[in-house]
């Protein structure tokens, strides 16, 4: 993707961050984030949180520039602050003060006038779905009702931009389901731009239009959601019995299979791949098990897919999910 | 059908209901930086005494402003009865003003500047429209004016129960003068006193720790001070009661013997804790400068730190 994107809502060009002891957290990230919601994967310790705090203007880059609505994130901090609301991806709510005393209070530091601040916070919270718990002490409330308080406080100040990082933390999930909902309504219906840092692809790329990929701070892959998750499934055949005979029955068939124990692991093309199989497992009389889309891991996703790289067979997880 | 009602109200599992009801834009006028720092100066101060949160949080500032007070209360009593003034503006009661002060700093400090840390709320004020030396600068403020409350009030009280009793206009002129100079000295108290309280605070988010640090600090320095004074006096051996170099720089050693210190030097009369620092003032002063740097110098470090965080 090219850096001087129309309309784009963050700009990076070649952004470097080292911190002392030579830890390269970016290193050279040159992107540019259109509106919508916009996915933000890597591992952990890939720079997510690091771009996050240069973009809000809180820590310097070592080399490099970024930008946020046009403003320059290490001159213009200050402003770019007033359009964004950063929910972040540690705990950060007192036990001891409710829910709207506290969306109230930082609603009054983005900047609200006291009444304004009132209204806001009680608005805020009803968007995240907390109603009269909202008056109860925060230390009260379960780990779902918390990450609801961290959105709505970076909702309250009308923000134009959110950065959400790893949002879906902590929830079982159920919540998790809950909260990306919440995010998806935030950024087509709001009409605010998200992006949405997570090391969980196949969770966030139910709701991205776009998905940024780094990987030891470099960029591995920018780009719009449609252009590879098409090309990116797996179809998981599980037969009892016969795997291998099953894969060579695919090849014979033109596809590219590879057995694994009992499964065969295919590009997924369509309904043509799906045809092949039927045809093939009804040829061969194997007892089918089981017929699963899968995603490959963020890596294999976004590198170049010179071989198919069906290698791990579990998780769409990049790393640990902890 | 009641399946179409389950599915209007989406329920999570901590009870709450999400209605879908539009998102207003906010188009009202935004403060700007300066009006938010005095809002959360505004905030911390209210902190400081306990307001805005649980009753229990109220019960040591109540203690220490009613006892900070009753000295005053007794003293007018004592001077509508015809008695010679018990408390004077420019020490009030020392020993009692010292404690009150140790036990206030050490207890409401934290309470300003831990909490926050404890429950990492700092970058959420970090990513708002504040500079970094915003925030600290505003706790700072707003405890110096937490202190201020505590030390003035009951002085300007003295001063009311005093001249209510005044026969003469020259008494009362007296007076006033006396109360600027002891509003002055409890400034230079509450400046020194919440840079220190802060910035030993702020290095614990523990608020048990963060109110020992500031607690222990100010007592053995305190004590120490007395007793290097009282080794330096019997150095000095039996005779005039002079004081020696060494018990006039024994006050060094505790803040609230060099604000006392600075006191006499300034030509404070009423007797202070230990003997007044003669020529050795200018010490008293850098002293007071020194360790009120030092504070501002930890505070501010501790939350540049932080913001990068």
């Amino acid at each position: 993707m090219t850096t001087s994107a129309e309309g784009a809502v963050i700009e990076t060009e070649m952004l470097t961050k080292r911190y002392p002891g030579d830890i390269t957290a970016l290193d050279g990230l040159t992107v540019s984030v259109a509106p919508g919601i916009t996915g933000l994967v890597g591992a952990n310790g890939a720079g997510k949180s690091t771009l996050i705090k240069i973009l809000l203007g809180l820590l310097t880059p070592t080399k490099g520039r970024a930008k946020v609505f046009g403003h320059d994130a290490e001159l213009h901090g200050e402003r770019i602050r007033t359009l964004i609301g950063y929910m972040p991806e540690h705990d950060c709510l007192p036990p001891d003060v409710s829910a709207t005393e506290f969306v109230t209070h930082l609603g009054r530091m983005s900047g609200l006038p006291a009444t304004a601040a009132k209204e806001r916070a009680a608005e805020s919270l009803r968007h995240v779905g907390l109603h009269e718990e909202r008056y109860r002490q925060i230390g009260t409330y379960s780990t779902g009702m918390k990450q609801r308080v961290k959105l709505a406080q970076a909702l309250v100040g009308d923000p134009r931009l959110l950065l959400l990082d790893e949002p879906t933390n902590g929830l079982d999930p159920a919540g998790r389901g809950e909260m990306l909902e919440l995010i998806s309504r935030i950024g087509t219906e709001f009409g605010i731009s998200i992006m949405v840092a997570s090391h969980l692809l196949g969770e966030i790329e139910q709701i991205c239009d776009h998905l940024v990929a780094i990987e030891a701070g470099r960029l591995l892959r920018a780009d719009s959601i449609t252009s590879f998750t098409e090309t990116s499934r797996v179809l998981i055949v599980e037969v009892e019995e016969g795997a291998q005979r099953l894969a060579d029955e695919l090849s014979r068939r033109g596809l590219d299979p590879r057995a694994q124990q009992q499964r065969v692991l295919l590009r997924l093309d369509g309904d043509v791949t799906y045809d092949a199989v039927r045809d093939a497992v009804a040829d061969l009389g194997l007892p089918l098990g089981r017929l699963q889309q899968r995603r490959h891991s963020v890596e294999e996703l976004f590198r170049d897919a010179g071989e198919p790289a069906y290698a791990t067979t579990e998780a769409t997880e990049v790393s640990d999910a902890v | 059908m009641p399946s179409d009602q389950a599915q209007d109200l989406m329920t999570s599992p901590a009870g709450g209901v999400i209605h879908d009801r539009g998102y207003r834009r906010y188009e009202g006028p935004r403060l700007g930086r300066a009006q938010i720092a005095r809002g959360l100066c505004w905030h911390s101060l209210r902190s400081a005494f306990g307001i805005g949160r649980g009753p229990k949080a109220k019960i040591l500032p109540v203690i220490v402003a009613v006892t900070m007070c009753l000295p005053a209360v007794v003293n007018s009593v004592a001077v509508a009865r015809g008695g010679a003034p018990v408390v004077f503006y420019g020490t009030y009661l020392f020993p009692l003003r010292t404690i009150a002060m140790m036990v206030f700093v050490a207890v409401q400090a934290p309470e300003l500047v831990s909490r926050d840390l404890r429950s990492r709320v700092l970058p959420l004020y970090f990513s708002r429209p504040l500079r970094r030396g915003d925030y600290p600068a505003a706790k700072y403020v707003a405890f110096v004016l937490a202190c201020l409350a505590m030390i003035e009030i009951p002085l300007i009280l003295l001063y009311l129960g005093t001249i209510v009793s005044a026969k003469q206009g020259h008494g009362i002129w007296t007076q006033t003068g006396e109360l600027a100079g002891g509003l002055g000295v409890g400034l230079l108290w509450a400046v020194l006193l919440a840079a220190i309280g802060l910035a030993l605070a702020s290095l614990s988010a523990k608020r048990a720790y963060a109110t020992g640090s500031v607690a222990i600090f100010f007592f053995l320095t305190w004590t120490l001070a007395g007793i290097i004074y009282s080794v330096a006096g019997h150095a000095a051996g039996p005779g005039p009661a002079l004081a020696t170099s060494g018990q006039r720089l024994a006050g060094l050693l505790s803040p609230f013997t060099v604000l006392d210190g600075i006191r006499q030097w300034l030509g404070g009369k009423s007797p202070g804790p230990l003997a007044a620092p003669g020529g050795y003032g200018a010490a008293y002063v850098v002293m007071f400068v020194v360790l009120l740097a030092a504070s501002v110098g930890i505070l501010a470090a501790r939350y540049r730190k932080a913001a990068e965080q």
